[in-house]
């Protein structure tokens, strides 16, 4: 009671690295939403009948039910909100699809809202014509190394074709890679 | 510039190639006293200033435009692979000059992103319209999912989620970006001394060219007029 167990909430988030997510604790979230449920309760019971104006010790303890349930609220919107940021920068940095594994650690309103949250930023992309999840970095080369990791077959690149088979080195200009690398069909290759 | 081989010989297609190298290093429309300078270097330094305010600036939709068309130009006429390097020369150029771009829409995003509230109700100028369109249907995903995740299983008179409870008198749930934070600026043209809080007690001296580490707030209204640049 009193926000303590909202705090443990946070606490577990706080202790994961940057840019993951443990999986989300709907047990201990339930929990905090009865505790506020109780709050309310006793809350109620404490200002019925009673007149809003003496200062009692009933006024006060109703007070700090209050400030109970804003505390909570408080843990849990921090929670929340912190965990939408990073299913946010999953779009970014991991792409339009999720792997299983990031999937089972959201809510089920956490996956509508990173549908959602990359539905707005393709048709902000869409407006504007430009893809904006590629060139993160600042480009060193024109040209990169790429090696393919899964079969994609006969491109044709400018004025030729290449022949794009699993496991394959290639030597490619960045703005013909770009697709590919983003859509996890290929990946650069560093020395 | 010659061109080897037997591609069309057609004048229009020389002109046309004039054109672009030109308009590639256009003189930006600068202001009276200042150098003039490349769109690109325009756009360098519009980067650099977004980075370095914690608030959105002003949404540089002219300089963007340009900008863009000169990088369509470019990437149009790029068949001919006269000489090796000079293409590639030319190719890592138009890469660079595209990130800026996109990082510049990237970090307006990203601080649109940390404020929704507050950007989705100031003046169209600050955004561009596709960012208006985006402030509030990012808005609108962000509070349909609290809501449903959260808010609407509180006790009721603690639903919103712009305020605490129903006796709050304000948005305390919704806070404006903080512009305390320092940030390193160097004057461009002399403005002097400048009072560096409402009390008036400290006052700096501002020299052109000079480093200085001030709070954002004291300077905002003069980064917003160009006369102090942001590192």
């Amino acid at each position: 009671m009193y926000a303590r167990r909202a705090a443990q909430l946070l606490q577990e988030l706080s202790s994961c690295e940057e840019g993951q997510l443990p999986p989300f604790n709907g047990d201990k979230f339930d929990q905090v939403i009865r505790e506020c449920e109780e709050h309310s309760r006793q809350f109620q019971s404490l200002i019925r009948d009673k007149d809003i104006e003496t200062k009692n010790e009933d006024h006060y303890g109703s007070f700090i039910h209050h400030l109970s349930i804003i505390r909570n609220k408080r843990c849990l919107m921090a929670y929340m909100y912190k965990r939408a940021e990073v299913i946010q920068s999953y779009r970014w940095y991991v792409g339009r699809v999720l792997p299983r594994e990031i999937q089972d650690k959201l809510n089920f309103s956490e996956q509508e809202y990173f549908k959602n949250y990359c539905s707005v930023i393709d048709s902000y992309m869409k407006d504007l014509d430009l893809d904006l999840t590629v060139d993160m970095v600042p480009p060193k080369d024109p040209c990169v190394r790429v090696r393919v990791l899964s079969e994609i077959g006969e491109v044709s690149l400018g004025d030729h074709a290449v022949s794009l088979t699993k496991d394959s080195f290639h030597f490619l200009r960045r703005t013909d890679a770009e697709p590919f690398i983003s859509q996890g069909l290929m990946e650069e290759f560093v020395e | 510039m010659r061109r080897r081989g037997g591609r069309s010989a057609s004048g229009l297609k020389e002109r046309k190639k004039r054109d672009r190298m030109e308009s590639w290093e256009e003189e930006g429309s600068g202001g009276g006293e200042r150098e003039r300078k490349t769109d690109v270097e325009a756009m360098r330094e519009a980067w650099r200033r977004e980075k370095a305010a914690p608030e959105l600036l002003e949404f540089e939709g002219e300089l963007v435009r340009r900008l863009r068309e000169q990088i369509q130009l470019q990437e149009d006429g790029d068949e001919d692979d006269d000489q090796d390097l000079l293409s590639s020369l030319r190719h890592m150029d138009l890469d660079r000059a595209l990130f800026l771009l996109k990082s510049y829409l990237r970090l307006r995003l990203s601080k649109i992103q940390a404020h929704l509230f507050f950007y989705a109700s100031t003046s169209a100028q600050l955004l561009s319209p596709q960012e208006h369109l985006f402030c509030q249907r990012s808005l609108h995903a962000t509070s349909r999912h609290l809501h449903r995740s959260l808010l609407s299983l509180l006790p009721p008179h603690y639903q919103s989620l712009s305020r605490q409870s129903t006796s709050s008198d304000h948005d305390d749930m919704l806070h404006p970006p903080h512009l305390d934070t320092f940030v390193f600026c160097k004057p461009n043209t002399h403005v002097g001394p400048l009072q560096l809080d409402d009390l008036g007690d400290d006052i700096v001296d501002l020299v052109v060219d000079d480093l200085y580490v001030l709070r954002y707030k004291s300077v905002t209204a003069l980064v917003r007029t160009g006369r102090i640049d942001l590192i």
